[in-house]
């Protein structure tokens, strides 16, 4: 218990100092965790390891928790890895239960992040014994069962399938960078788009694009008469949050924090799959999922806890790898080399003291983001009582913020906010499906890096197939995936024939 | 024979031309599909699209031209305007701040349904302190870069 | 009423804080025109990587030099570049390292000749950290092996980052074997592949012989016990004999200076020509934009050499595994330029 000695007042000031300002990066639409602990790591030069390092993961638990907020008050994912929160939390807040939504959220991110924390200090070297069995191979197929989820996902099987693939080719716009060990050419481009687009659509821009500004023109296209000027959702209209809505609720949390503390321990797969896949097994898998989708809290609760589940789950590779899990965690290497550590297999053993203080840190982290979003969440939650007249603009703004400082100010990422954002628009005018096409879009570029480097590396499609037992699992999972949203669709068409009948 | 069958999955990438392999595949799949849903749905696509230039030409119910082609104008006009007015004070974050005011205010009297003395006071009000808290915190205090 | 007053009082200070912070002009030199807010871009977009260090070092030390706003924004090098072409007035300069002309050499899209293109400004600093590692139950002791098993008909394949800093490396082993053994050289092959994760994990899985890392991500694997399937052992340091000797004693982790520079020519050789055996220091230089007005160029280079006379950012480098390198402007084109010209002939030569 010597590393006790290293915590002094100042730890836990940062720790809350980082949750709060994480918690508020992730809550505006178009910042995200990685911005936050971007723009502070430069503060953490002053501090010492410890007080660097409370700050930090105070950012970074925040920040993947704040992101729930727009993403179940305005249908705006405030993080790429909260757009399954959006699928039950805002039919919820239109019904005016967001303050419920939002308190289910909490508690589920709470669990998912002590979830993961727990699993970290147990387990982390083992686990990253077993996540170096995923090869080229395995993580192609773990990003191709993230892909095949889409099927349960859409209202019309068709249509989704076709959205998903429309997002992975438009992911696919740009360059094969040399930095992913491709060859720096530029495809699925005119010459003269090359200026613009060498580069490709970023993520986020396309996100905030398509979620913000597509419901801020397909608002604007209702002129904001009668019902649509004031606010339509009133905050606490619907049922009260209470602990009960838990009941049941266990295999999920647990399930939906293995999925996202697993995930998350894959670098290079992203973690927006984790919350993807949490969501859709606890579809497939419960015992009633027919409300998912309508304002389910088991929705929410396999989301948020997926995606709070992440943040040790990054940190499993990080520590015991050298390795970051994420863009976030990735950021974290530079605090500790600034500091003189050096992370790497060694690294827990070597630097036991610090090993602990970030355990402590993180556990702590979620403590406080659960103790300041869970008491301040009714104020936050005001939010969609503010009149569109004045919400929507700020929207605007803070999206092109976001968008022109995720890559560190360039122009054309705002450019995209808008494209999207008309894309969107038009897009669901004819029946594409925008959520499947954007979880194509987020998981298009490693799907392509890790499909063409196991054929460069192998030479036959049968690897795919008989690489390892794990291999062999995931197919398993991809079937049984595929069969159940298949089935659950097939029941409901009986259910609607019948209810239809009668 | 065995192996001749496991022969037909093999396949060899060019490095040079490896930045095409994927996107190949996955264009094709995508006329595939698209090729489906065409001959599938081909007897909607024709009155879908009339009934949406309709409403796109003559406005008609449910369809606000002003509200909504204002909106896209209004954006179109902050973006560009942002880029020129940054580039006459480079890296200062001021081409946000001064563009980034009028655009909330035009766009809030665009979006408000009651013109009152009172709506619009609040939307200058919110028209100047949001640009300014934004950039304030974020440009001086966090040193974000903006426009 | 009073809130609305208290919302434009703070609204006057504020912009009469921006106002007066624009006007601050540097009091640096009566005739260094840099503007009061410089953007230093970088040719990496990750924030957590030794570019962006090494350029907040720097940017720092020159921002308090010249009493101006400096920030470092890790926009990557198609991004760097292009904000450098329209950056006549000298508002962005850039930090890169070699990348910046071996992508050129490499004939990646994108990358034009820099010595044309822009002003290369001065070099700040060395990593030393470039190297080439083995599984540790390896066959290959050391780097002659791996060249002597290349003549002997072995496929050599090398996990590399293609189109730059990590294959120079590869390109220059492959020269060896053409030297030393002539029309061999093909057996050394490169596995292209992506982040330094990528490369552990196909030396991991047996699908590369030799991977490309360095002395900061991959020094805790090299004291890995022997039958963990994730440990290494460094055959090679790219680094100048020189550059090693200047790191602190301690070296990296438990590895200490002396130890590393077991792995450094001469006791490395990997020959370049007849004359003289190949080395590769990373190095972290400027890049203007060719319009940028001269004396700027002048006032950064003089500014710097006031910062490395005092001593204090020689520290700093060398705690974060960085050897301190000025060289002014002038000198630093010709010294990279000349650099650029050797790998070039080698990048010829294995064509």
């Amino acid at each position: 218990m010597e590393f006790l000695s290293y915590l002094s007042p100042m730890f836990f000031v940062l720790i809350v100092a980082g949750a709060l300002v994480g918690v508020i990066f992730g809550a505006i639409p178009g910042m995200t965790a990685t911005m936050a602990v971007a723009v502070c790591l430069p503060l953490t030069y002053a501090l010492d390891l410890t007080n660097g390092l409370a700050l930090l993961l105070g950012l970074y638990v925040g920040g993947i928790s704040g992101g729930m907020v727009p993403a179940v008050l305005l249908n705006i994912p405030g993080t790429p890895s909260s757009i399954t929160t959006t699928f039950d939390g805002y039919p919820m807040a239109k019904k005016g239960e967001g303050e419920r939504a939002l308190k289910i959220s909490i508690v589920a991110s709470l669990f998912g992040g002590l979830f993961s924390a727990g699993v970290l200090f147990y387990f982390a070297p083992l686990l990253a014994d077993f996540a170096i069995k995923f090869s080229y191979v395995e993580k192609f197929l773990i990003i191709f069962l993230a892909l095949t989820v889409i099927a349960s996902l859409t209202k019309n099987m068709l249509m989704g399938i076709f959205s998903g693939v429309l997002g992975v080719w438009l992911s696919l716009i740009g360059t094969y960078e040399i930095t992913d060990g491709g060859n720096g050419e530029t495809r699925l481009m005119f010459d003269f788009m090359e200026y613009y687009l060498v580069s490709g659509f970023s993520l986020l821009p396309v996100l905030i694009g398509i979620f913000g500004i597509t419901t801020i023109l397909q608002d604007a296209e209702k002129g904001f008469k009668g019902d649509a000027a004031s606010p339509t959702i009133k905050l606490t209209t619907g049922s009260r949050f209470s602990f009960n809505v838990f009941k049941g609720q266990l295999t999920n949390l647990v399930r939906s924090s293995s999925i996202g503390t697993f995930v998350g321990m894959l670098p290079g797969v992203g973690g927006s799959a984790a919350s993807v896949l949490a969501y859709t097994q606890e579809k497939n898998f419960s015992r009633d999922s027919s409300q998912m989708g309508n304002g389910a809290p088991q929705g929410l609760v396999a989301s948020e806890s997926s995606n709070n589940a992440l943040t040790g789950g990054a940190l499993v590779p990080l520590l015991s790898l050298g390795i970051p899990g994420d863009s976030t965690t990735a950021i974290l290497i530079g605090a500790f080399t600034l500091q003189g550590i050096q992370v790497g297999p060694l690294f827990i053993g070597d630097n036991l003291d610090t090993w602990y203080i970030m355990i402590a840190a993180l556990v702590l982290a979620n403590l406080v983001m659960f103790g300041i979003m869970f008491f301040a969440i009714r104020y936050i939650a005001k939010v969609i009582e503010v009149p569109k007249h004045i919400l929507y603009p700020i929207i605007v703004m803070m999206c092109v913020v976001g968008a022109y400082a995720i890559n560190y100010g360039i122009m054309f990422d705002v450019w995209t906010l808008l494209i999207f954002g008309v894309f969107g628009y038009i897009a669901t005018k004819v029946g594409i499906e925008l959520v499947p096409l954007i979880i194509g879009f987020i998981l298009g570029g490693s799907a392509e890096v890790y499909f063409v480097k196991s054929l460069e590396s192998y030479g036959t499609l049968t690897v795919f197939f008989t690489k390892s037992p794990i291999a062999v699992f995931l197919w398993a999972l991809i079937v049984l995936s595929l069969a159940f949203s298949i089935y659950i669709r097939l029941r409901a068409r009986k259910k609607e024939s019948l209810a239809s009948y009668s | 024979m065995e192996s001749q069958f496991l022969s037909l999955f093999e396949v060899s990438i060019a490095f040079e031309e490896s930045h095409l392999f994927f996107p190949r595949i996955v264009t094709w799949v995508l006329l595939g599909l698209f090729a489906l849903i065409v001959l599938i749905k081909a007897k909607k696509v024709t009155p879908a699209l009339r009934r949406a230039g309709q409403a796109v030409m003559h406005g008609n119910e449910g369809f606000d031209r002003k509200r909504f082609f204002g909106t896209i104008f209004l954006i179109v006009i902050y973006f560009y305007l942002m880029a020129v007015v940054g580039n006459v004070f480079p890296n200062t974050g001021y081409g946000f701040l001064f563009v980034s005011i009028p655009f909330i205010f035009v766009l809030s009297v665009l979006y408000v349904e009651e013109k009152t003395k009172k709506n619009l006071l609040v939307i200058a009000i919110n028209a100047v302190v949001a640009p300014v808290l934004a950039w304030y915190v974020l440009s001086q205090l966090f040193r974000i870069t903006l426009p | 009423m009073t809130n609305m007053k208290n919302h434009l009082r703070k609204l006057v200070c504020a912009v009469a804080i921006a106002g007066t912070a624009g006007a601050s002009m540097s009091s640096f030199a009566a005739d260094c025109p840099i503007p009061g807010n410089l953007r230093v871009v970088i040719g990496s977009t990750s924030t957590g990587g030794d570019t962006y260090q090494n350029s907040s070092i720097v940017a720092d030390h020159l921002a308090k030099k010249l009493d101006i706003n400096a920030k470092v924004d890790a926009v990557g090098a198609m991004a760097g570049f292009r904000a450098l072409d329209r950056s006549r007035n000298g508002n962005t300069v850039m930090i890169f390292h070699d990348q910046a002309y071996l992508g050129n050499l490499y004939g990646v899209k994108g990358y034009d000749n820099i010595f044309e293109k822009y002003t290369v400004g001065p070099t700040v600093a060395i990593n030393p950290g470039n190297a080439y590692l083995v599984p540790k139950d390896s066959p290959y002791q050391n780097i002659d092996d791996v060249i002597a098993a290349a003549g002997e008909g072995k496929e050599i394949r090398v996990a590399i980052q293609p189109g730059g800093v990590s294959e120079i490396g590869f390109s220059a082993l492959k020269n060896a074997v053409k030297i030393e053994h002539p029309g061999k050289e093909g057996n050394v092959v490169a596995v292209n592949t992506g982040s330094q994760a990528d490369k552990n994990q196909l030396l991991f899985d047996d699908m590369a012989d030799v991977i490309n890392g360095s002395v900061q991500a991959n020094e805790q694997y090299t004291r890995l016990p022997a039958d963990d399937q994730k440990a290494m052992r460094f055959v090679w340091l790219t680094a100048r004999n020189d550059t090693i000797k200047q790191t602190n004693e301690e070296g990296m982790g438990k590895t200490s200076q002396k130890d590393l520079l077991q792995y450094v020519n001469p006791n490395v050789t990997v020959p370049q020509d007849d004359s003289q055996n190949f080395t590769f220091d990373k190095e972290f230089f400027f890049l203007y934009n060719k319009d940028m007005d001269p004396k700027a160029v002048e006032c950064i280079d003089n500014a710097l050499e006031e910062i490395y006379a005092e001593g204090s950012i020689q520290e700093q480098q060398k705690k974060s595994f960085f050897i301190p390198n000025f060289k002014p402007s002038s000198e630093a084109q010709a010294y990279l330029e000349d650099k650029r010209d050797q790998y070039k002939t080698i990048i010829e030569n294995i064509k």
